[in-house]
């Protein structure tokens, strides 16, 4: 299991960026009939990136119209949203169950793509027999959708080209990479992940990265991992 | 300070920097020391040095003093001012005042003034006929450099370029523009450093690098090394 689940992620890594090649990884380590992958919210909007088959894709178009179901919610909470049993009474996304019924779906599980606090999207799983994740699974999905989440976001910022990085100058790269060793140190991450929450927020309230380095450094906007959140002071 | 105990300083700092040739030295940790002997000995206010990078692109590497604004004045200098113009022509710019420099310097003017910095004097560092970065002096008076702080300024750029290039051949590299890159990138990681240090210890900018550097020269270690290892986690600075 170990070795497949290293064979995914490497995968994945391998992929660079590539959305066509997202959703393989997943259902070649886990029971599940099919994968897709959103970005969901108000970061980078919502729109399906990847679908293995048409009911996946289906399925994350349902859950925008209706705003409800658990790619939602995996955004929201940042943690994997679990369904084994999706005829359970009463439904946990009352409007989803009803309209997704005719797929005759049995299982569903979605995980955040998530950089630090920022939470851009989910990958979800469906299954027309019941399934269970152990938590072995739960956990390397969560990771392989972490993965694509550096992916997605690396991706759609690049895609804007300069505007939203560092400022361009050689002074700004300066104060960028001193606030992304403050970030670092505030939830743990590694340099490069770091320089991205500080992108990907920079992007999210449409700001420079000079800007938001700066609060960072004042101590005016600081990245919790405690409370998986974004403390603006002052 | 006569001029005798100056020139024994300063030959007793030319015999520093030369014991800091060996093998595997810390080049950021020569170049501080280099900018920090530039502002004690020549007369000068503050002092820095800028490696241009794969791009021709100008970048503090080291600098007497880490707070931003200095910096901050010294990179303007790098798009329009003195430093631009003496890596572009590879010859001593020297601006006595700098109230009176052109107008397309007004960016770098405004701001080193507004810092005190009236004159200022950048000096290549050439290898033959390539220029690989400036070293620049800051002054709080107007003025000329004296004759023999000019040639002393001269010398330390020599000893800038030979110390990047004889880190090349300690680590038998063989591009130029890899050691100067490389330059650059310990600059990264120490400035990622001075970020995890500042939250960690709850201290400045400034005072993080000065913990760094304690640490690095109280265990004998280079500044990267250090640095390297705070941004990865495995080192923790006490206070």
């Amino acid at each position: 299991m170990t070795s497949s689940f290293g064979a995914a992620l490497e995968a994945l890594d391998r992929s660079s960026g590539s959305p066509a090649e997202f959703c393989r990884p997943f259902l070649d380590l886990f029971p599940v009939t099919g994968a897709a992958v959103s970005t969901v919210g108000n970061v980078l909007g919502s729109e399906t990136l990847s679908a293995s088959d048409e009911i996946a894709a289906r399925l994350d178009e349902l859950q925008f119209d209706l705003g409800e179901g658990p790619c939602w919610d995996a955004v929201r909470s940042g943690l994997p949203v679990l369904e084994p049993d999706l005829s359970r009474v009463p439904p946990r996304w009352p409007a989803f169950v009803s309209a997704s019924r005719a797929d005759g779906l049995h299982s569903i599980f979605a995980f955040p793509l998530a950089i630090g606090p920022l939470r851009i999207g989910a990958v979800d799983l469906y299954s027309l027999r019941p399934v269970e994740l152990n938590r072995t699974q739960v956990r390397q999905a969560d990771a392989m959708a972490g993965v694509v989440g550096r992916h997605v976001l690396r991706q759609a910022l690049g895609a804007l080209g300069r505007d939203y990085d560092d400022g361009g100058n050689a002074y700004s790269r300066r104060i960028v990479h001193q606030a992304t060793g403050m970030v670092l140190a505030q939830l743990d991450l590694s340099p490069d992940d770091a320089r991205l929450v500080i992108h990907g927020h920079a992007f999210a309230t449409d700001r420079t990265m000079m800007e938001v380095a700066q609060d960072v450094i004042g101590g005016r906007l600081r990245f919790s991992k405690q409370h998986d959140a974004i403390e603006v002071t002052e | 300070m006569t001029e005798i105990t100056k020139e024994a300083r300063l030959l007793q700092t030319f015999a520093n920097l030369a014991d800091t040739l060996v093998d595997g030295y810390d080049v950021v940790d020569l170049l501080q020391l280099l900018v920090d002997s530039c502002a004690e000995l020549l007369d000068t206010t503050a002092a820095a040095i800028l490696l241009a990078d794969g791009e021709g692109e100008l970048d503090v590497v080291a600098s007497t003093s880490e707070a931003s604004h200095l910096v901050e004045v010294i990179q303007l200098s790098a798009e329009a001012g003195p430093c631009i113009e003496c890596f572009r022509t590879g010859e001593v710019i020297s601006v006595p005042d700098i109230a009176t420099s052109p107008a397309e310097w007004s960016r770098f003017r405004d701001s080193a003034l507004e810092l005190g910095f009236i004159s200022v004097h950048a000096v290549p560092m050439r290898l033959r006929d390539a220029t690989i970065g400036t070293l620049n002096l800051l002054r709080d008076r107007p003025g000329s450099l004296e004759e023999e702080d000019r040639i002393a300024a001269r010398a330390f750029a020599d000893v800038a370029t030979i110390g990047i290039l004889h880190e090349r051949s300690v680590r038998e590299t063989t591009v130029l523009a890899e050691q100067l890159q490389g330059a650059l990138s310990s600059r990264v990681v120490i400035e990622q450093a001075k970020g995890v240090v500042a939250y960690m210890n709850g201290v400045t900018i400034e005072q993080a690098f000065g913990l760094i550097r304690r640490y690095a020269r109280s265990h004998q270690l280079g500044i990267s090394k250090v640095a390297a290892a705070i941004v990865d986690r495995s080192l923790q600075l006490g206070d």
